[in-house]
């Protein structure tokens, strides 16, 4: 097939922020060196085997999607909100959270009123979530310091990543309940992936390796 | 910004125009595909805009239900706008046809509407154009469908690769499952997810998950499917009907590879059909730069038994837009040089356009 024999790198998107230390670190612990000079957001790894963009982690679905980038490494929590579909090809040891609903202290699950407001980022899963419990909610969306909610009177619940619960604790909140859990994966456009499957199952065996 | 100017200026989600030099060159696209398909005996069709909902709610997968429009009419029932041809096909052909018309080949061209979300803009879903052969059932149909879609794309030079899988091979191995596992195990096989696929089959026979899980994520060329078809003849994993159809694929494959123009065509055994109405081989092609399948089809033996004529049927759909942008060689389908008539009388100039007209010219007055 002409497809997969063509010398052509293979296109990923990466997201900006906390994780790109640790996805850069891992990729390399693999043999498979990325760096971006500064303010550059393209790098090609010195094998030329992936041709990387830096992407805003909330579009990297629209960008595999589009077939722009064929490959992402992206959050299941972000993977979830975009609503779109693609081939989960790994899972990856770091930046694994939770999603947990949380509220003022002393507020416990038993508290729960008949119809839940939640003030969140993570708008789809938390619908889809308390729906699936049968639980009607009301869902405000927020871009950001989602525990300000609860503090401000905004709303008496937020369903957020936790880490640590350290800025939980600090804005005089807790964790009321695990809502899930949140992975961090290699995901592939369905249709580059079926074109490029051959390279691609070479990454993701090279990627499965323990590292040095 | 006034309302009425807003209004203006919004495009609607899931539908297009397109106008002059691009609408010419889509109407030649297509009259070259019609021009195929008549050459292999198939007449045309042309299915209704809108239809009666209730007709096809049980045959729309999850998908499918989100992305049609619906709408009301005037005596309160519950209609939907034209998202798939093949559907509204098969009520019009199970309507019309009786059993001394078999078999028939048709062709269709035409507009599909589906609601697309606003970052789905790329999908460009708006045209079928496509075949089907009613009432053949067995290799020779599957291969005279597989292969019109090789001559269709290659009549484009659209150098796709078509994956070929199998609904049938599903079916078999997924017996016995509760529905909701059945639909679980076709969504993880569906998306390629390896550990959920694993983990749905592992419930049934540990031994077996293993050989059943690389089965499914199987994509490959005749003989790493004949390695893996002996291997599940040997082991006792599969069912004869799932054995039969691996033996059916692998012949498929053999026919097309000495046939086909190029070599399009490969096994891939997580291709087991979109749509639920299907019951045989199914397959996608895929083209470079698409963020999706340009064209799918596949075997549905009981989808106008459904509509009350059984009759088995294969067929698939190219869709049409999506792919127009990446035809080469462009110039084939452009509009030719134009004359412009001058003379010194309206008579004058039109009986000359007349006779350049006559040579096969455009002549403008």
């Amino acid at each position: 097939m002409t497809t997969h024999d063509q010398p052509v790198p293979l296109t990923i998107a990466l997201p900006k922020g906390r994780l790109l230390p640790k996805i850069l670190e891992f990729f390399e612990s693999r043999g498979i060196a990325l760096t971006f000079e500064d303010r550059r957001l393209v790098a090609y790894d010195e094998n030329g085997r992936f041709k990387a963009f830096l992407v805003k982690n909330n579009d990297l679905p629209t960008y595999v999607n589009h077939g722009i980038a064929g490959l992402g490494v992206c959050g299941s929590d972000v993977l979830y909100e975009s609503g779109f579909r693609f081939f989960k090809l790994l899972t990856f040891p770091f930046g694994r959270t939770r999603i947990c609903l949380a509220g003022r202290k002393g507020l416990g699950a038993e508290t729960y009123p008949r119809h839940l407001a939640v003030a969140t980022k993570l708008t789809r899963f938390t619908q889809d979530h308390f729906h699936s419990r049968g639980v009607p909610v009301q869902v405000i969306k927020l871009e950001g310091s989602v525990e300000l909610a609860p503090v401000l009177g905004l709303a008496p619940f937020i369903v957020d990543l936790v880490e640590t619960g350290e800025t939980l604790r600090a804005n005089s909140l807790e964790v009321i309940e695990k809502l899930g859990d949140v992975t961090v994966h290699l995901v592939a456009n369905p249709s580059y992936y079926k074109l490029n499957y051959q390279s691609i199952n070479r990454i993701a065996e090279l990627l499965k390796e323990s590292g040095e | 910004m006034t309302a009425k100017r807003r209004t203006l200026l919004q495009i609607p989600q899931g539908t297009e125009g397109f106008y002059l030099e691009e609408a010419f060159r889509h109407r030649r696209i297509v009259a070259l595909l019609d021009g195929l398909y008549e050459s292999w005996g198939y007449l045309p069709v042309h299915t209704p805009i809108f239809d009666f909902f209730d007709n096809y709610k049980p045959l729309l997968g999850d998908r499918a239900l989100e992305s049609v429009y619906r709408l009301i009419d005037r005596d309160g029932d519950l209609l939907m706008l034209r998202s798939d041809i093949t559907l509204f096909l098969a009520r019009q052909m199970g309507l019309a046809l009786r059993a001394e018309h078999l078999p028939v080949r048709v062709y269709y061209s035409d507009i599909i509407l589906r609601h697309q979300d606003r970052e789905d803009i790329s999908r460009n879903e708006f045209f079928q154009s496509g075949v089907e052969l009613i009432g053949r059932q067995g290799e020779a149909a599957d291969l005279e469908i597989l292969l019109l879609l090789e001559r269709t794309l290659a009549l484009v030079d659209l150098r796709a690769v078509i994956h070929l899988g199998s609904h049938a091979l599903f079916a078999a191995c997924s017996a016995g499952l509760s529905e909701a596992d059945r639909q679980a195990l076709g969504a993880a096989i569906g998306g390629r997810d390896a550990e959920r696929v694993a983990g749905l089959l592992q419930s049934r026979d540990g031994v077996s998950a293993d050989y059943l899980t690389r089965l499914f994520l199987f994509i490959g060329d005749g003989a790493e499917l004949r390695t893996l078809y002996l291997e599940g003849k040997r082991s006792g994993f599969l069912p004869e009907a799932a054995l039969r159809e691996l033996q059916h694929l692998h012949s498929l494959l053999e026919e097309l590879s000495a046939l086909a123009t190029r070599p399009a065509f490969r096994v891939d055994l997580s291709e087991i059909g979109g749509q639920p109405y299907y019951t045989g081989i199914v397959f996608q092609a895929y083209l470079e730069n698409q963020d999706s399948a340009i064209a799918s089809g596949g075997r549905y033996d009981r989808l106008l038994e459904f509509f009350g004529f059984p009759a088995p049927s294969v067929g698939f759909s190219l869709l049409l837009r999506k792919v127009e942008p990446a035809i080469r060689d462009q110039g084939r389908f452009d509009r030719p040089t134009i004359e412009r008539v001058e003379e010194e009388s309206f008579a004058k100039a039109f009986l000359r356009a007349e006779e350049l007209r006559k040579k096969g010219k455009i002549a403008v007055l």
